[in-house]
């Protein structure tokens, strides 16, 4: 099965994100990098100015 | 007899402070290695001052030289740019001043403690006075909270010189980074019953010390000696900088869940120990790049002089490159897994990634630093490697090599049969250290910790002689 | 080249603020995760043990029950399974005396640095065997009961701990470390908790042999 049922002792906010392959972290990882993409844009802006 | 190392060519008050503190970090340096040499040689005959000065104690005694030596070589090297780097002199020298000989007095109390008092009785009162029994911290309370006080001092000496002089952006990233550092020994300053909230505490002050706050500081670091030994492009230097920091605390702040897959902590810390640990290595391939790239850059294209202005101390800087991707970044990598860790953790895996990492990561460019150092002590212009700076840098990073070939072998033979085998285990552990290939490994260990030591004594020697050399060559 | 300059990548002030955003979300986010993970690793209370609610870290009156470690088909690796009540040291510990015991325990682990030879929870140097499931070890039921005379485990762990230099089992031996009849009580409580923590499966496959192992035994007492 791709999504496994929860195993951990208590259920939270992260263990129940942490229920695939990777899902969890690639979660974190996408919230984390994605603002960036707008900083990106805002520099570029800046620049071409 | 280090005062040998002549410090009146130093033109302000900061560079005098760095060098005090470069003085007594070479000492512990010293007694780090006599240490390990000791612990070394338990492994290889147990008997060996047993009931005397025990493995426990020689080996507490090693990592806590290891880790104040390399905090005085950090405070020095910070003490030592400061001025050059904000063009304001040290706000309050004086008081600096004052919190060395503190500090130093503090430190040596606490190593003589440890060595002739080593263990007390079960009460709190030990915890206080004599040691807390956390692997790395455990400097007693009373030590703890005289550390807070001097570090203190010492951060506010940085941070008022910042605020009146040239904010450039390696000091923006020292000053803040050194708050972090500062503030995450407070995480390691209680005492609990529970052993998991113990661990999980404790790896706050250790991990994001060594894989987040350490690292970006040897970022810095290796930005300013960039910019001092060879003359590269500080804007270029900078932009690295963001760029290492960026990635460094990206991939070190949440890495820290590598040290909670098996301390009583949620499952969910498997994910996220696992993948941002792992991303861990990329910003120390990015340092590795960066210094490589400047070096070559900067040793003289079509036919022109090299500029190097210290040889030594870049040779160190660019051991470091190298040292700190290998050690830190592929021999961390090796075990961060969980699917691994669960049979690597504990076992002289550990060990061998403990070695090399330290030395590669910090070791290395804290000696460049200590250069550095004397290189402005004597007021030398362009100081090139002797025979002995060739030697101490060859046999050290060979012994250091070779005792984590040997552990990473002796960690290797322990997973496999005392772990995957007999599933770890008061026997499981015995048979393993048992077996012949264990203890050929440990004594090769113990060969190339001597080895590491005779490439001290000429870095010893080196940093005693070289500046008066390089002052005789010039005249 | 003017189209060069206006590049995105080598601009100080794009990095800069990168670093900046990552590294303040990074420690925002392992804020929240420990608030979240403290809550699960805070000691359980000695209701909860009454009551068989799992507690990755129990309550310190876990010492009056038998603890076993077992292959779990749910979680995927061993966890602790804490049973039926059994007497420590002859008699059975009121939350207040047990909490006493295992505070006296794990204040003697650190005032005799037991962690600069053995791991804790797999931490600590590599001298000496791993303590996370010592209580749990084969060998101080066999050998050990049996080289110290003693009628039980505890009395046995308890007498090694003060005098293990007459108790030796290898050329590499424990030193005495001057520890007295109320701490060693107290370190065996503390190992006795300590194995009794949920750990995800760490040691794995805890002291079997690889046929025990494949047919789902335990070698551990």
């Amino acid at each position: 099965m791709f999504f496994d049922k929860f195993t951990d002792v208590v259920p939270s906010f992260f263990g129940t994100l942490n229920q695939g392959p990777l899902t969890l972290t690639i979660f974190l990882h996408t919230i984390i990098v994605l603002p960036m993409f707008w900083i990106y844009f805002s520099e570029k802006k800046k620049l071409g100015k | 007899m280090l005062i040998n190392i002549k410090s009146n060519h130093l033109t302000n008050a900061g560079q005098r402070i760095g060098l005090m503190y470069f003085r007594v970090a070479i000492i512990l340096f010293a007694a780090q290695l006599l240490m390990g040499l000791i612990a070394a040689t338990q492994f290889v005959y147990p008997s060996f001052l047993y009931g005397i000065f025990d493995f426990s104690v020689a080996r507490m005694v090693h990592i806590n030289a290891l880790v104040v030596w390399m905090l005085y070589a950090m405070i020095g090297s910070v003490y030592y740019m400061l001025t050059d780097e904000t063009g304001e002199e040290t706000a309050m020298a004086g008081l600096g001043k004052l919190a060395f000989w503190v500090l130093t007095l503090a430190i040596a109390v606490v190593v003589l403690v440890y060595i002739f008092v080593q263990i007390g009785p079960a009460k709190e009162s030990t915890i206080w006075l004599i040691n807390e029994g956390r692997e790395y911290i455990e400097a007693p309370r009373w030590a703890d909270i005289g550390i807070v006080v001097v570090v203190l001092i010492f951060y506010a000496n940085v941070f008022f010189t910042y605020l009146k002089g040239r904010k450039t952006g390696i000091m923006t990233v020292m000053v803040a980074n050194l708050l972090a550092l500062a503030g995450l020994y407070l995480a390691g300053m209680f005492f609990t019953d529970n052993i998991s909230m113990d661990q999980y505490w404790w790896w706050w002050v250790i991990h994001l010390w060594v894989e987040a706050t350490w690292e970006v500081f040897v970022g810095t670091l290796a930005a300013y000696a960039l910019v001092k030994f060879i003359g590269a492009k500080r804007e270029i230097v900078e932009m690295w900088l963001w760029i290492e920091v960026l990635m460094l605390f990206g991939s070190g702040i949440l890495g820290l869940g590598h040290h909670y897959f098996w301390i009583g902590t949620p499952e969910y810390w498997w994910e996220i120990g696992a993948l941002f640990s792992a991303l861990e290595p990329v910003p120390l391939v990015a340092m590795f790049v960066h210094v490589l790239y400047d070096w070559a850059k900067e040793q003289g294209e079509n036919g022109e002089k090299s500029v190097i202005g210290n040889g030594p101390g870049m040779a160190w800087i660019v051991t470091n490159a190298f040292g700190n991707f290998l050690g830190a970044g592929i021999w961390g990598f090796f075990h961060t897994l969980p699917q691994v860790n669960i049979y690597t953790h504990g076992t002289q895996f550990t060990s061998a990634h403990g070695h090399l990492a330290f030395f590669g990561a910090y070791a290395t460019i804290l000696i460049g630093m200590m250069y550095m150092g004397v290189q402005g002590a004597y007021g030398v212009k362009r100081m090139k490697a002797t025979f002995n700076s060739k030697m101490a840098i060859v046999l050290i990073t060979f012994g250091v090599l070779g005792m984590t070939v040997a552990l990473t072998i002796a960690g290797y033979e322990q997973v496999l049969v005392e772990r995957a085998e007999l599933g770890g285990g008061w026997q499981a552990f015995f048979t393993a250290q048992n077996l012949p290939w264990y203890v050929q490994a440990q004594l090769w260990r113990l060969i190339m910790g001597l080895v590491t030591f005779v490439g001290f004594v000429y870095l010893l020697l080196d940093l005693l002689t070289i500046g008066k050399k390089a002052k005789a060559a010039e005249a | 080249m003017a189209k060069e300059n206006l590049s995105v990548w080598t601009s100080i002030s794009f990095w800069r603020r990168s670093a900046a955003w990552v590294t303040g979300f990074a420690t925002i986010l392992l804020i929240w995760l420990t608030f979240d993970t403290m809550g699960q690793i805070s000691m359980g209370t000695d209701a909860d043990l009454q009551k068989g609610i799992t507690k990755r870290v129990p309550a310190p009156t876990v010492i009056n029950y038998h603890i076993d470690y077992k292959m779990s088909e749910k979680r995927g690796h061993e966890v602790p399974v804490i049973g039926k009540k059994e007497p420590f040291f002859g008699k059975e510990w009121s939350p207040k005396e047990a909490a006493a015991l295992l505070h006296l325990g794990k204040l003697g682990s650190q005032a005799k640095n037991c962690m600069n030879c053995h791991t804790l929870l797999g931490n600590g140097a590599y001298y000496a065997p791993d303590l996370t499931k010592a209580w749990l070890d084969p060998m101080w039921g066999a050998t050990m009961q049996g080289m110290t005379g003693k009628s039980t485990k505890e009395e046995a762990m308890a007498e090694f701990l003060m005098h293990p230099e007459k108790y030796p089992t290898h050329a590499r031996m424990m030193p005495n470390l001057g520890i007295t009849a109320e701490e060693a009580k107290g370190l065996v409580a503390f190992l006795k908790h300590m194995s009794s923590i949920d750990t995800n499966g760490f040691p794995r496959g805890f002291s079997k042999t690889v046929d025990q192992f494949k047919a789902g035994g335990t070698n551990a007492h």
